[in-house]
């Protein structure tokens, strides 16, 4: 997979609906990131950004990320 | 991380056991190991599943995963009035026949649909396991179907498909002869290469592809997008210009209340009243009781004031009470006065002459039986009892002074926990909690720490017990084992009485002493965290914040007291046995020693055990400018409980009984101590080893012996070497003593110190020596 025409989720706007095209990150967290609905072709929206953390709303529920983990997920 | 077992009342025979919440199956946080292990090696007839309906489809993904396990599944949708409340629609019956097992709906909050679920779940039990309806992409069937046939023979049928896909993942907790068997890894191989994913992330889509089409044919969603609630209170709440001012406000609001207002009032009534002397029913009459109260003292200080003139006239005052008359005879010119001073500040001098004394000599002590419904407090009660069944002195002295004074003292901050335990179980109950790690995590972050210790910190500026207890929450084993080393750093309200001690005594009760403690708190929580985390036992990359932020529901009345009571319970179970035995030891090396008929009770405790014990040790704390055997033992007596130290130091200067700041004593002290060796006492009583029930906790939290110490000794060291900093910079800053070897040493402890925390972090230097080379 291309990386060049995704952004990471860090940079995405608040309260746009966007979907995950790609995740990278180290196996025990992508696959904690999975168990909570962080898959490609999830949608996912940020709610709000404090200093670079995020809460982003996805499959219904939010779940708060810090921002190591929002620029690893692209979008 | 525990789970919890109980009979289900329906049927005593039924063993329910409470599991973990849980996201998946994969271990990567604690609750999943212990969920993922009671399922698969103990085996349960028959697995409840609640899901939250409110968001179906991620939890359906563990719903996925249970299915495979080859145990009888039920699933309970719960939350069920917030999907109608938003206009949604699950077809719990398209449901059950989509995923080959029963569905109902429940609502814990209201408590409907539960009995009819637990009926299904033995239901379930009895009958054969649940097949998983799921099926995966072609390839990945394939490559499953061809796993299968390598599994050996001995698997139970209804497991072999659980294996297979755990070997597909290569899943490292099952068992090795199944992970490394031949070909099967090759099998792994082909179908990542033809796929362009790791096994692992297939197999997540595989779920999560599937669950969208069971969601789509069960699930009618009436708002699709948008913002609910929820979102829009986390706007504002978690806003980048809002967080912090109402987070602060919040904060001021719980801790005000709990500690200031409520809090001190029960805690003074416990205290006082309850493990004191007693105290009147509803209040009625203590103010009647403290006017005449009053108005007594006058007359005593009146006599007093009389009898110390004169003898300053030279009357000889031992006839006062065997010949009142010729006293009186003698005396007739003596004028004393006495000074009161008025609430307002304003001082009166009164006349006292020989009238006024005999007056005064009338006076009697106002019975508290008099004003109200006088309730004895317990030590009371059990002491007339203990009287009457003509116990022996020692024993009276064991229960009274040392199992009630000692548990009791310690019970009394109860109160006051729980009413902080009520505030911080609505913050939990209400989502906000969530909020506040998310809040904090930029912060604690930068010295090493986790946006989620800041709960137990907070929680531990009551007791450190249950602050400790908190910790549990954080995933990340280092974060975790960090947080509990350093909560205790933080002044706990049992602390609170040195401190008020050591500004009253020495400081003339200057404003700065308190809130100096809490920065003496923190400051060793940041430096600690920076120190450690660069050590090679924390080296490493931060664990990733990943938080599910709860919606956002008012808690009931019932989860927030039951939660109350989990936290303070547990604490009184560690009042119940070890304060209880620690203070039975501590009273028990205070009140035996050796005198010259033997071993035996002694009266004073200078020549008990532990004044023994302190002789011995005290040279240890001489370079902290506390070396004297008193300063000693009451540190030790502080293990028990910290506020402890005040009142051995009282009984130590004499004093039988002291107010909870030690003020009777507070010129004794200031003679004893310089300001630099108070301060320096002080601050290695505030982040020393904390009391027993507080290492207690940190042994059950980090279950390990080895930890435990690690964190005890950690702390101790670290308070002695800033005590010594504190005392030996302090002393030459002011003059006591002059700059000389001691000064240098604490110079290069500071610079030790500061090294430790710009040095490079462990692992990365390896890096680094690596690229080099």
């Amino acid at each position: 997979m291309g990386g060049g025409a995704y952004m990471p989720l860090a940079m995405a706007q608040r309260g746009k609906v966007e979907t995950i095209k790609k995740i990278n990150d180290k196996d025990e967290v992508k696959r904690f990131l999975e168990s909570l609905g962080f898959v490609v072709g999830s949608e996912v929206m940020v709610v709000s950004e404090l200093s670079g953390n995020m809460i982003v709303n996805i499959k219904d529920s939010r779940v708060a990320i810090s921002k190591a983990m929002a620029t690893r997920i692209f979008v | 991380m525990e789970k919890k077992e109980g009979k289900w009342k329906g049927d005593k025979d039924v063993i329910i056991m409470d599991l973990p919440g849980i996201y998946s199956l994969s271990p990567y946080t604690l609750e999943e190991v212990v969920a993922r292990n009671y399922l698969i090696e103990e085996r349960p007839d028959a697995i409840l599943n609640i899901v939250d309906g409110s968001n179906l489809e991620r939890n359906l993904y563990l719903t996925t995963q249970l299915t495979e396990l080859g145990i009888p599944v039920v699933v309970a949708i719960n939350m069920m009035d917030v999907v109608a409340k938003n206009g949604d629609m699950i077809q719990t019956e398209r449901l059950a026949k989509e995923l080959g097992c029963p569905v109902y709906s429940i609502s814990a909050l209201k408590g409907t649909g539960i009995q009819e679920a637990a009926q299904a779940v033995v239901a379930a039990a009895a009958k054969h396991a649940t097949v998983p309806q799921h099926s995966f992409a072609p390839s990945v069937e394939e490559a499953l179907s061809d796993i299968l046939a390598k599994l050996p023979n001995n698997i139970p049928q209804e497991l072999k498909r659980f294996y297979a896909i755990k070997c597909f993942e290569r899943d490292e907790k099952i068992p090795i002869a199944l992970r490394t068997a031949p070909g099967i890894e090759e099998i792994i191989a082909n179908t990542e290469k033809e796929l362009d994913d790791d096994s692992e992330s297939i197999i997540t889509n595989e779920r999560y592809t599937y669950i969208g089409q069971i969601i789509q044919h069960c699930y009618q969603k009436k708002n699709k997008g948008g913002l609910t609630t929820s979102d829009k209170i986390d706007q504002i709440v978690t806003n980048r210009w809002l967080a912090l001012p109402i987070f602060a406000i919040v904060m001021y609001i719980v801790y005000y209340i709990s500690v200031t207002t409520i809090g001190t009032y029960v805690t003074d009534w416990t205290n006082d009243g309850l493990f004191g002397d007693g105290f009147y029913l509803f209040g009625n009459g203590r103010a009647a009781y403290e006017e005449a109260n009053e108005a007594y003292t006058l007359e005593t200080q009146k006599i007093d004031a009389f009898l110390a003139e004169a003898t300053a006239e030279g009357i000889d005052i031992s006839t006062a009470e065997s010949d009142p008359i010729a006293f009186a005879a003698e005396a007739a010119q003596v004028t004393a006065s006495v000074t009161i001073t008025a609430e307002d500040e304003s001082t009166q001098i009164l006349p006292v002459t020989i009238q006024d004394y005999e007056i005064a000599l009338q006076a009697e002590e106002p019975a508290v039986e008099d004003f109200g419904t006088w309730i004895p407090g317990i030590p009371v009660i059990v002491g007339n009892v203990l009287e009457k069944l003509q116990v022996a002195d020692w024993l009276q002295g064991l229960i009274l002074d040392g199992i009630i004074g000692g548990v009791g003292a310690v019970l009394g901050f109860v109160p006051q926990m729980l009413v902080l335990f009520i505030f911080l179980a609505f913050l939990e109950g209400c989502g906000y909690m969530a909020r506040i790690a998310f809040i904090m995590d930029r912060i604690f972050r930068k010295f090493g720490l986790s946006g989620k210790s800041f709960i137990p910190m907070l929680i531990g500026t009551g007791c450190g017990v249950p602050g400790v207890m908190a910790s549990r929450t954080i995933e990340n084993d280092r974060d975790r084992k960090m947080t509990i080393m350093t909560t205790t750093f933080i002044p706990c309200g049992a602390k609170l009485p040195i401190i008020a001690l050591i500004a009253g005594a020495l400081f003339s009760g200057a404003s700065w002493v308190a809130p100096s403690a809490y920065f003496v708190g923190i400051a060793a929580i940041i430096i600690s965290g920076i120190i450690l985390k660069k050590t090679k036992m924390f080296a490493g990359d931060p664990a990733p914040f990943v938080m599910e932020l709860p919606a956002y529901h008012l808690p009931t009345i019932g989860s927030i007291l039951r939660s109350m009571w989990e936290r303070g319970s547990s604490f009184i179970k560690k009042a119940g046995t070890i304060i209880l035995l620690s203070t039975i030891v501590i009273w028990f090396l205070s009140n035996f020693g050796f005198t010259e008929n033997g071993f035996g009770m002694v009266d004073d405790l200078s020549n008990g055990l532990l004044a023994n014990i302190g002789s011995a040790v005290a040279w240890i704390f001489a370079p902290l400018g506390w070396g004297e055997w008193q300063s000693a033992v009451a540190a030790v007596t502080g293990l028990v409980a910290k506020e402890n130290v005040v009142g051995t130091f009282g009984v130590l200067f004499g004093f039988a009984e002291v107010a909870e700041d030690g003020m009777e004593y507070w010129a004794t002290l200031s003679a004893f101590f310089t300001p630099a060796a108070a301060y320096s006492f002080l601050v290695f009583n505030l982040l020393c080893a904390p009391c027993s029930a507080a290492i207690g906790a940190i042994k059950r939290e980090m279950n390990s012996a080895k930890w435990t110490w690690f964190a005890i000794g950690y702390q101790t060291l670290f308070a002695y070497l800033v005590s010594f900093c504190v005392y030996q910079i302090g002393s030459v800053i002011s003059g006591d003593v002059g700059f000389g070897f001691g000064t240098i040493l604490a110079i290069l402890i500071i610079c030790g110190g500061i090294y430790m925390m710009i040095r490079p972090e462990q692992k990365q230097k390896v890096l680094q020596a690596k690229v080099t080379a």
